[in-house]
């Protein structure tokens, strides 16, 4: 198993056949006049696998989402979906998935309630238990026309609309970019269970935190490609920690130079800087040897990883 | 800084610096300092009026609208000018032209549809009674139209919550918006009085006009600023206001076309678009009558006030009602979608478009008697209608062609409704079902196709209803609705191409809007203007026999009918290939 899928163009090199692929992405192309929305993005989604798509506004999240749906057609590249070709076969595999926009347009005439039911029939039908229990969670009431909703309750109708139906993917745009915070829990606890019950989860985001509380796997995706593509601690690990010493002694020289080290910052007895992951131990013993005092570390999270990939001279080096 | 924290941190910023960066003039006014120099700005609060900031309202409101209210007035104050200027050619001078005048002065028909006639061998008068009337109704719609879309049409997007958040009134977007719409009906009535005066003298007449025309605008700027406060949906404040013109304007035709004997004849004082004709302009002018609509506007703008101070910000005078909490059961797929969305759409058109015929039907029989003796007039109708050698079949074949052009302006916006759905972004929620692009497009372009041809057909039968029952023999409304039915191939032929636009350049859509207002120019006016026989014919619906004047043939009509396949065809395959969004 390959740890990263770095923007090496070509199928990942691990053992899934291309069925056991819900999504299946290989060197996407799209361009709108002059703009390259997309510029060879290569994306692989297990099935049962919760699969964020993580990049900052204007990445071509959206537009991977649409090509997916059939929606945009590829300028090149080769797509699967669901084991089909979704130009071609768009209806038929439509039936066995779900999406919720990222900006949910509703119709101003229709009540909520009328127009979940619309798309889940359309969509070949939906569960009605299920379909009132979600309204109950999102706090939705059913019966207000589509024009007096505010964005995160047109998105709750669209999320139930989707989670009610029973389907094998779900596609899904930044679900929460509309949601309070207490609704989000909702919608996280929903998520959660459709992974443990084997669905596949396909999530576009810009928020960080969302992605790392609910995919087991993250793509990157930057400027129209995915620069960088593994399971979160895959990703952690070539992040590095934040490590703040206090030493028995005042910090040698020799410390902030250890190969692994950066950003080293020394006052008296104590040092602050970033240490590779891989480098790690081997920075510890050292201070170890040196004698600590009092050690704080704090975890890289999914933030410095993102900073690494969208600061440009960073990304340069 | 990860550039999603930097944007959400920049939007942050921008929109708190818009509140304290409120523009100089939409302030209340300097706070009042006192001998010792403090501030006393808790006073400026009180020292303002709700309307405080209207003027800037109205300004914003005339920026925002220029090209609506201007397209408006012109269009508006070009019509008494130019049926003046055709006057002679209608009326021609002598006996003649008296009995002309006399026969459509008594035609019960053209009573109800103009207003009551009351000196029509005075060119200013005849052209208060011609379109006068009319002018008055449309630049009520003008004025209601244009305080609603400064009023509620801005609230429900949340446009003015921005505005109303600053230091202004609670009134100050109702007052400006009104402040606008007055000064438009204004300017149309200087406007229409001043050509009149030159055209049509003497002075005082042309004043009564245009004032009487002004008046009936502000009536319902002030009918529009009441509709505004009722509902959260602006569709609905629009209906209310339409509807109530509509109202005002059936009222009078019932009035005007009862004999002046009758007691139904004085509800004509109870609807507000009659005033302009009852002050009698050209005909010894009744000037009070002009309090009438003054008194009105007054009270109306006051109910406005009241109303709007007892309601919230964004909502109506009543709590939105709940609609269904389920789906009907034919709200499952897109054509049960399409039936929903446009049932309101499709029985306002057939209300329209039945109405219409019958008022059509009804004047056809009456036309020997009008225009027999006009040699001019006669011979234009012939030329509308495709040369038939009998008046009235000459009309009825002139009129036929417009139900034809107003069906197609109806398919039109069946059709086109493809388009808004995906601009706003609903098509791609659809078509992430289990909805095939076709069945999409099918379930618009379907009733598109059928419903105007329907209704065409309806239309031509119901012109000859009227002769029918006065004891016509019975087979003319076969005849008729032939004659309908075989213009239907224009209709689709519009519709195809519309399709084929909107499948491969959507983006040209003006295009159909622009074929159908020609065809429409053409079948309304071309003959008046005697056009050249080549733009004449460049409308879908010149190549096709214009029964009974001209003799059926199969030819043009599969022709049509297979280039309408065609561009259909085409627009498909380009609406199955492109980009949705
Ligand atoms: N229909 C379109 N026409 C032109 N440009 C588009 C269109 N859709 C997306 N783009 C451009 O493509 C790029 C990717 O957009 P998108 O996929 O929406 O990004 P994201 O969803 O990641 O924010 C952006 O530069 C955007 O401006
Ligand atoms: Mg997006």
């Amino acid at each position: 198993m390959s740890t990263m899928t770095s923007p090496r163009p070509g199928h990942p090199a691990d053992a899934a056949t291309s069925t056991d692929l819900a999504i299946d992405i290989q060197d996407l192309h799209k361009r709108f006049g002059a703009t390259r929305a997309l510029d060879g993005l290569t994306l692989a989604v297990p099935t049962g696998q919760v699969h964020g798509l993580l990049g900052p506004n204007g990445a071509g999240k959206s537009t991977t989402i649409r090509v997916l749906l059939g929606l945009l057609k590829a300028d090149s590249g080769r797509i699967r979906l669901l084991g089909g070709d979704p130009w071609a076969q768009a209806p038929e595999l439509h039936r066995r998935l779900a999406y919720v926009p990222g900006d949910v347009s509703l119709w101003p005439n229709l009540t909520g309630g009328e127009a979940i039911d619309l798309l889940g029939r359309a969509r070949g039908g939906l569960d009605r238990a299920r379909r009132d229990e979600l309204l109950d969670r999102f706090e939705l009431d059913p019966r207000k026309k589509g024009r007096s909703y505010s964005k995160g309750n047109r998105q709750k109708v669209a999320l139930v609309a989707a989670l009610a139906s029973d389907v094998e993917l779900l596609v899904l745009d930044e679900p929460t970019s509309g949601l309070d915070p207490l609704m989000e829990r909702v919608f996280t606890d929903y998520i959660r269970a459709e992974r443990t019950s084997g669905r596949t989860v396909l999530l576009s985001s810009h928020i960080l935190s969302e992605v790392e509380t609910l995919c087991d796997h993250v793509s990157i995706i930057r400027a129209g490609r995915v620069v960088e593509s593994g399971t979160l601690t895959q990703l952690r690990h070539l992040t590095r920690t934040q490590v703040t010493v206090d030493l028995a002694v005042p910090v040698p020289a020799q410390l902030t130079t250890l190969p692994g080290v950066h950003d080293a910052q020394v006052e008296g007895h104590r040092l602050t800087c970033q240490v590779d992951d891989t480098a790690l131990s081997a920075v510890l013993a050292r201070f170890a040897e040196i004698g600590i005092r009092s050690l704080v570390s704090t975890p890289p999270t999914l933030e410095e990883l993102f900073l690494r990939h969208y600061e440009p001279e960073e990304a340069a080096s | 800084m990860t550039t999603t924290a930097r944007e959400g941190h920049d939007g942050g910023g921008a929109h708190e610096a818009r509140g304290p960066r409120t523009p100089r003039s939409l302030r209340t006014g300097p706070g009042i300092r006192s001998a010792d120099g403090t501030h006393h700005t808790h006073r400026a609060p009180r020292a303002a009026s709700t309307t405080t900031g209207a003027t800037q309202h109205a300004r914003l409101a005339a920026r925002t609208s220029r090209w609506f209210w201007l397209v408006w007035i012109l269009a508006l104050a070009s019509l008494m000018p130019a049926t003046l200027s055709a006057y002679r050619t209608t009326v021609p001078e002598g006996p003649q032209g008296e009995a002309m005048a006399a026969a459509l002065g008594v035609n019960t028909t053209m009573r109800a549809m103009l207003g009551p006639p009351y000196d029509l061998l005075d060119p200013g008068g005849f052209a208060m009674w011609r379109v006068g009337t009319f002018v008055a109704a449309a630049a009520a719609m003008m004025a209601a139209l244009g305080v609603l879309r400064a009023t509620r049409a801005d609230e429900e997007v949340g446009r003015t919550e921005l505005l109303r958040a600053g230091p202004i009134g609670r009134h100050a977007p109702l007052a400006g918006a009104l402040l606008v719409a007055f000064g438009a009906c204004a300017l149309l009535g200087a406007i229409i009085a001043v050509s009149l005066a030159a055209l049509a003298p003497p002075v005082g007449s042309a004043l009564a006009a245009g004032l009487g025309i002004a008046l009936t605008g502000a009536v319902w700027a002030a009918v529009g600023a009441v509709a505004a406060q009722l509902s959260e949906s602006t569709r609905t404040c629009r209906g209310v206001a339409l509807g109530s013109l509509a109202a005002a304007y059936l009222l009078r035709a019932l009035a005007d076309g009862v004999p002046d004997s009758s007691a139904l004849s004085a509800l004509q004082w109870v609807s507000p678009v009659e005033w302009a004709a009852l002050a009698r302009p050209y005909a010894d002018e009744r000037w009070w009558v002009l309090a009438l609509p003054a008194l009105l506007t007054a009270a109306l703008v006051a109910l406005a006030f009241r109303l709007e101070s007892v309601r919230d910000h964004g909502s109506g005078l009543r709590a939105a009602r709940p609609g269904p909490a389920h789906g009907s059961a034919r709200l499952a797929s897109a054509g049960g979608l399409v039936a929903r969305l446009t049932r309101g759409s499709v029985i306002a058109w057939s209300v329209g478009l039945v109405t219409f015929s019958v008022v059509i039907g009804s004047l056809a029989g009456t036309i020997d008697t009008m225009l027999g003796d006009n040699p001019q007039l006669s011979a234009m109708f012939r030329r509308m209608g495709s040369g038939a050698p009998e008046l009235e079949e000459a009309f009825v074949v002139a009129m036929l062609e417009i139900v034809a052009v107003l069906a197609a302006i109806f398919a039109l916006s069946l059709l086109l409704r493809l388009r808004g759905e995906e601009e706003a972004g609903r098509t791609e929620l659809m078509l992430s079902t289990a909805t095939s692009r076709t069945r999409y497009a099918l379930a618009h372009l379907v009733p598109a196709l059928m419903l105007p041809t329907v209704l065409l057909l309806a239309c031509g039968a119901l012109v000859s209803l009227p002769s029918v029952l006065a004891g016509g023999d019975a087979g003319t409304i076969a005849t008729c609705a032939g004659s309908a039915l075989v213009l239907s191939p224009g209709v689709w032929v519009v519709v195809g191409f519309a399709m084929l636009v909107l499948g491969l350049r959507p983006r040209l859509l003006w295009l159909p809007w622009a074929l159908v207002a020609w065809t429409l120019f053409v079948a309304w006016v071309g003959g008046l203007l005697r056009l050249p026989d080549a733009l004449m014919k460049a409308t879908p619906f010149a190549q096709l026999p214009h029964v009974p004047a001209e003799a059926f043939a199969w030819g043009p009509v599969l022709l049509l009918t297979a280039l309408a396949a065609l561009l259909l065809g085409a627009g498909l395959a380009g609406f199955r290939r492109r980009d949705i969004g």
